[in-house]
């Protein structure tokens, strides 16, 4: 059962005391992003907060609504125990549905509009994230919406915003972005500015089919959908030719400039550092306001794992990996994203191994955008999910010498990346490593070590007489 | 009461004393706090050397602020951005405003 909005999906982490109500006031100038980051930090409760300094009573502000496991299984309408590696079967098994969305006339998403000289940002609560930040980041945890003029195609995407003047924002989708790709293609040519809507406070799936890198051309509102088994609700905004979730709780309307710029970051983004960049980003002229009676933003305060980022982007991101590598033939089993990694580090598991597959996973990793920086390529014969496994075999089975491939590239790195210096930031210039954790496939199999555990050293009679009776050793009921 | 300002530089080494353009942060409490403004202003790191000015805290690309203020005095307000395209160096457009 979808859930219908931010609200219901609120009272569903309330009820399973997944929620804490933060009554006291509490200033949006860093003291909120503070206890959020400490928070975030203890792998604590998703927090709202319901009292915010300078802003009237009602407005709140909800930090990580979907920065734990358990958050994600209730939002995908799972038991809250449900395991990583159910959830990552669960979002696959719905990743392909399609749902086209509804389109109603009215929308509780403008039951409060500004227009005009109305507009004024400042009358939201943007917080201060970090101490340090470039600006308030009203936008973390969005929905950023644009469109091709000449398809059509509306794409999803998530991207950092913050003020800047009262009707005018700053932002920094990264240059190698799909928004950025449909400005530079798109409206720079024609020196137009491009309509976008920022959209906060939607029921947690459409966020995170928002951080989920489907194609250009995936109409990402019908997977949302999909995965919510139900239908998005879509209104048209009040000055831009957009179509939004009428669910959501604040819609910031407006045009991203071709001709002007102004200072944007830094932040504390998602690889758990505030790396520089700054000073190369976009700027949004306001053109309307919309937002539901006392609206929740939603907020991640980001910086080293977990949060909200590296939880999603572990799902989403590790579903469209496997997805992206079968199609190019690689024998993948598994794919793990380990939020500790931040989406620079991925596991795979292999049905075969070896060092042409090997190649063939950095080849996939590193065709277009780059934004993974090492992969570890194991054998199906541990759990891809278990880390610990994923270390041992790193350390045992990578050969230091044939076991690392290195690619080069520039203009299509991860800015993020905290080891590239300022110039390779600025060149997107990186590089992105494999470490193959398999035996080589040219191996005698007579040769190949065996693996000294329970499972994989003794006879299965020997094995079965150890289980059973393992508590009769004195060793309890642990089996 | 001296009003203060942040602003952001590259490097250190890219802020002048004297007549600059720069975008600067009003640091003044309550809702419009950090609301930016793009300033021509006289600058200097001995305050007092601008004895009528105000102050002017600066961070760095990655947000380190400086230990000392520098002194401000805005002499103009400029509209609040810079002819320039999307994704480009904003400092190196800046330099034409000089």
């Amino acid at each position: 059962m979808a859930f219908s909005d931010l609200r219901e999906f609120i009272a569903a982490l309330d009820k399973s005391g997944e929620l804490v109500r933060i009554k006291r006031e509490v200033d949006w100038d860093m003291e909120l992003g503070a206890i959020s980051r400490r928070n975030f930090e203890q792998s604590g409760p998703a927090l709202l907060f319901e009292k915010i300094k300078d802003y009237p009573s009602g407005y709140s502000i909800l930090n990580g609504p979907v920065a734990t496991w358990r958050r994600v299984a209730i939002a995908l309408g799972l038991p809250p125990d449900t395991s990583v590696r159910q959830l990552y079967a669960a979002y696959e098994e719905r990743r392909d549905k399609k749902i086209k969305p509804v389109l109603v006339n009215s929308a509780v998403c403008q039951e409060n509009v500004m227009t005009g000289s109305q507009v004024d940002v400042y009358k939201l609560p943007a917080p201060m994230v970090h101490d340090g930040d470039g600006g308030r980041y009203i936008a973390t945890w969005d929905i950023i919406i644009t469109k091709d003029p000449d398809t059509g195609w509306t794409n999803w995407g998530m991207y950092r915003f913050m003020t800047h003047t009262q009707n005018l924002l700053t932002g920094w989708p990264q240059a190698t972005s799909q928004l950025a790709m449909m400005m530079k293609s798109k409206y720079l040519p024609r020196k137009q500015p491009m309509p976008i809507a920022i959209v906060s406070g939607c029921e947690s799936l459409c966020h995170m089919v928002a951080t989920d890198p489907y194609k250009p051309g995936e109409n990402e509102v019908e997977y949302a959908g999909g995965l919510r088994g139900a239908p998005v609700e879509l209104v048209q905004c009040k000055t831009q030719d957009l179509m939004v979730p009428a669910h959501a709780e604040i819609v910031i309307e407006g045009e991203l400039l071709p001709d002007r710029i102004a200072l944007e970051g830094p932040f504390g983004e998602y690889p758990g550092y505030r790396s520089g960049t700054m000073g190369e980003g976009v700027l949004v002229q306001i053109t309307g306001i919309t937002h539901r009676n006392n609206p929740t933003l939603t907020l991640s305060t980001l910086g080293v794992p977990p949060d909200d980022s590296s939880i999603a982007a572990s799902l989403t991101a590790g579903i469209a990996m496997k997805r992206g590598l079968k199609r190019r033939g690689v024998p993948v089993r598994e794919v793990y994203v380990p939020p500790e990694g931040v989406t620079h580090l991925i596991v795979v598991s292999v049905e075969r191994g070896g060092s042409q597959v090997a190649r063939q996973v950095l080849d996939y990793f590193t065709a277009r955008r780059v934004m993974v920086s090492k992969a570890i390529v194991v054998d199906k014969d541990l759990d891809a999910f278990d880390m610990n496994q994923v270390i041992h075999a790193f350390a045992t089975k990578c050969h230091p010498g044939r076991g690392i491939t290195l690619e080069h590239y520039e203009g299509r790195a991860n800015a993020l990346t905290p080891c590239y210096n300022a110039d390779e930031r600025r060149r997107l210039k990186g590089a992105s490593v494999v470490f193959d954790a398999t035996w080589p496939d040219d191996w005698d199999p007579e040769g190949i070590p065996v693996k000294s555990s329970f499972e994989t050293t003794y006879p299965e009679a020997v094995k079965n007489k150890v289980l059973a009776e393992w508590a009769n050793y004195g060793l309890g009921g642990k089996r | 009461m001296k009003k203060e300002y942040v602003t952001f530089v590259r490097r250190m080494r890219d802020l002048n004393e004297g007549k600059e353009v720069l975008f600067i942060k009003d640091l003044a409490p309550g809702p419009r706090k950090y609301d930016t403004k793009l300033v021509r202003a006289e600058l200097s790191r001995q305050p007092n050397k601008l004895p009528d000015g105000d102050v002017l805290w600066i961070r760095s690309e990655t947000g380190r602020l400086q230990p000392e203020p520098w002194a401000i005095k805005v002499l103009e307000e400029l509209p609040p951005h810079v002819p320039g395209q999307p994704w480009q160096d904003l400092f190196v457009a800046m330099r034409q405003l000089k």
